[in-house]
């Protein structure tokens, strides 16, 4: 079991969590708002489950569901009011929320710690192992070290949780509630003569995306066991937008593919790694040139399907 | 049917309607005519619940709906096709008439009346798989108008159904306009084509300025002196 190598789990594990945070500016993408207030709600999401975890002592999955449900609830309040707002005026207003959001996070030290963050967050894979242990089981029973099995575990639980998020909203998408937000990406004033209640879906599919945020930044806080408000800034919110501008925003894997992507490229060529802004820059100006709707489309998958006739596209 | 009684529509401070009283009969094609800007699509609008009225009140079957959200009143059995054919040109045929049935409960009713508008039109028929795109400007309103009868509709309202059609077209959407209504749906017209609308129609009125000028029976209205100075060119 030498191969497996902790470190890799966790790029393998911080590309789930992008994965996630991709899917979360697909899903308000898909009503046509653009929305750079998902590193805020990230934000939501890791400080709650943190603070909780950490001050009450509430049990992880509880705390991870308390801080997606409150993201989700400053989604819908946050989500009212832009409705009046849409492209670049939308995109400033919901980025002027996260750089608030961030600034109380740093001032409101009584409650976040201030700009040092919030330390020794418990980390799920120590959890389960603690817990496994108290039950005699040990992790070189299955040929593993601590430290394998504790990237191993926190792998796993975000590759799961990824799989459920695409899952559902794939599944969501072919609903009538995906028609509705597909129609009224395309033309509000046709979407709401058809009947559908154009206001309600466009803030539902803000606080779902707002939702998902805080679900990755709670899953975040659990998997690193520290975050601080310099997680969450307006590198953050851009650089979920490039997930889904790169990957393509018309099909759920496009956000997921570029969340992988752009995730593992920078690891892999650490020696550039602190260009990794100035290659982001650059692959944006080249898709925008070259193939503005992103790497994936509906028509690239089509094809896949057809060439690949019998093996899953 | 539809009442609508002392309507004020403002966009701003700017007054489009003031003080609009209609009546539509059930089973009537009534049509609204008038220049630009005098109104007619602000009416429309106002009626089907994209705009809300300053003061008035509109009435569909003895209820008031004044005020409600446009996808309630849909439910309700008003459809509107917008002016300007407002497709979803990225869906095919298909895929548009099935968001005409967005609002309804009774999905299993839907797909024989799908099948029914398709024989309606049988153009969309031929081109149910075609993204509604790349339609022809005439067959875009007439994916416009199945789309709003999938939603089974008691009253249509139809706004400027023939703007920017060729003349064979239009002839085409006139007669359609007959069968709906032979087929029991209460229509509202707004064109900018007097003739046809006078001759379609029981009833009509003349907006100018967000005011009632005019009104009575078509066929009275076609004989009128100043309807025939000002819009038959006679």
């Amino acid at each position: 079991m030498e191969w497996l190598n902790p470190y890799h789990l966790q790029v393998a594990s911080f590309m789930l969590i992008n994965a996630i945070l991709g899917v979360s500016i697909y899903v308000t993408l898909s009503t046509g708002q653009l929305s750079l207030g998902n590193a805020g709600f990230m934000g939501i999401g890791a400080y709650t489950a943190a603070l909780l975890s950490t001050q009450h002592q509430v049990p992880i999955p509880v705390g991870i569901l308390a801080g997606s449900l409150l993201a989700g609830a400053a989604g819908i309040l946050v989500g009212i009011p832009a409705l009046r707002l849409s492209g670049v005026y939308l995109a400033i207003a919901t980025l002027g929320f996260g750089e608030v959001l961030r600034a109380v996070l740093i001032n409101w030290e009584s409650l976040t710690g201030g700009a040092v963050g919030v330390a020794a967050i418990p980390q799920m894979g120590r959890v389960i192992l603690a817990w496994a242990g108290d039950r005699g089981f040990s992790p070189e029973s299955l040929g593993l070290q601590s430290n394998q099995f504790i990237s191993l575990a926190v792998f796993l639980i975000l590759l799961l949780c990824t799989i459920l998020t695409v899952a559902f909203f794939l599944r969501l998408s072919r609903s009538r509630v995906g028609r509705a937000y597909a129609a009224i990406r395309l033309d509000e004033s046709a979407a709401s003569a058809a009947g559908i209640p154009v206001t309600y879906y466009k803030v539902l599919a803000f606080s779902q995306g707002a939702l998902l945020s805080g679900f990755a930044g709670a899953l975040f806080a659990h998997a690193t066991s520290f975050v601080s408000p310099g997680d969450f800034t307006y590198h953050r919110a851009v650089e979920i937008l490039v997930f889904a501008v790169f990957g393509g925003s018309e099909h759920i894997f496009g956000p997921v593919f570029g969340a992988a992507f752009l995730t593992v490229v920078p690891e892999a060529l650490r020696s550039i790694s602190d260009y990794r802004y100035i290659l982001y820059g650059l692959l944006l100006v080249l898709m925008m040139v070259f193939r503005p709707q992103g790497v994936i489309d509906p028509a690239l998958l089509r094809r896949v399907r057809r060439s690949g006739k019998g093996t899953p596209a | 049917m539809l009442e609508v009684r002392g309507i004020e529509t403002y966009y701003g401070n700017i007054p489009a309607l003031r003080g609009i009283s209609i009546d539509v009969p059930g089973g009537s094609v009534v049509a609204i005519i008038g220049a630009n800007g005098a109104g007619k699509t602000t009416l429309m609008k106002t009626i089907a619940g994209v705009l809300r009225p300053r003061s008035g009140t509109v009435s569909f079957l003895g209820e008031e709906i004044t005020g409600l959200p446009s996808h309630k009143i849909v439910r309700r059995g008003v459809a509107l096709v917008p002016e300007g054919r407002a497709i979803l040109s990225r869906m095919t045929v298909r895929e548009n008439l099935e968001m005409g049935a967005f609002t309804r409960r009774d999905a299993k009713k839907a797909l024989p009346d799908m099948d029914r508008v398709m024989e309606r039109f049988p153009v969309l028929k031929e081109r149910a798989g075609q993204l509604g795109g790349s339609l022809s400007g005439g067959e875009q309103q007439m994916l416009a108008i199945a789309r709003a009868l999938m939603s089974a509709p008691k009253l249509l309202l139809l706004d400027e159904p023939t703007l920017g059609l060729a003349p064979l077209v239009v002839i085409d959407i006139f007669s359609i306009i007959r069968e709906i209504n032979a087929a029991g749906t209460t229509i509202l017209l707004v064109e900018q084509n007097v003739k046809q609308a006078l001759k379609v129609s029981s009833f009509a009125y003349v907006l100018e300025t967000g005011k009632i000028a005019l009104s009575g029976p078509s066929r009275e209205l076609l004989q009128e002196p100043r309807i025939k100075a000002s819009y038959l060119g006679q």
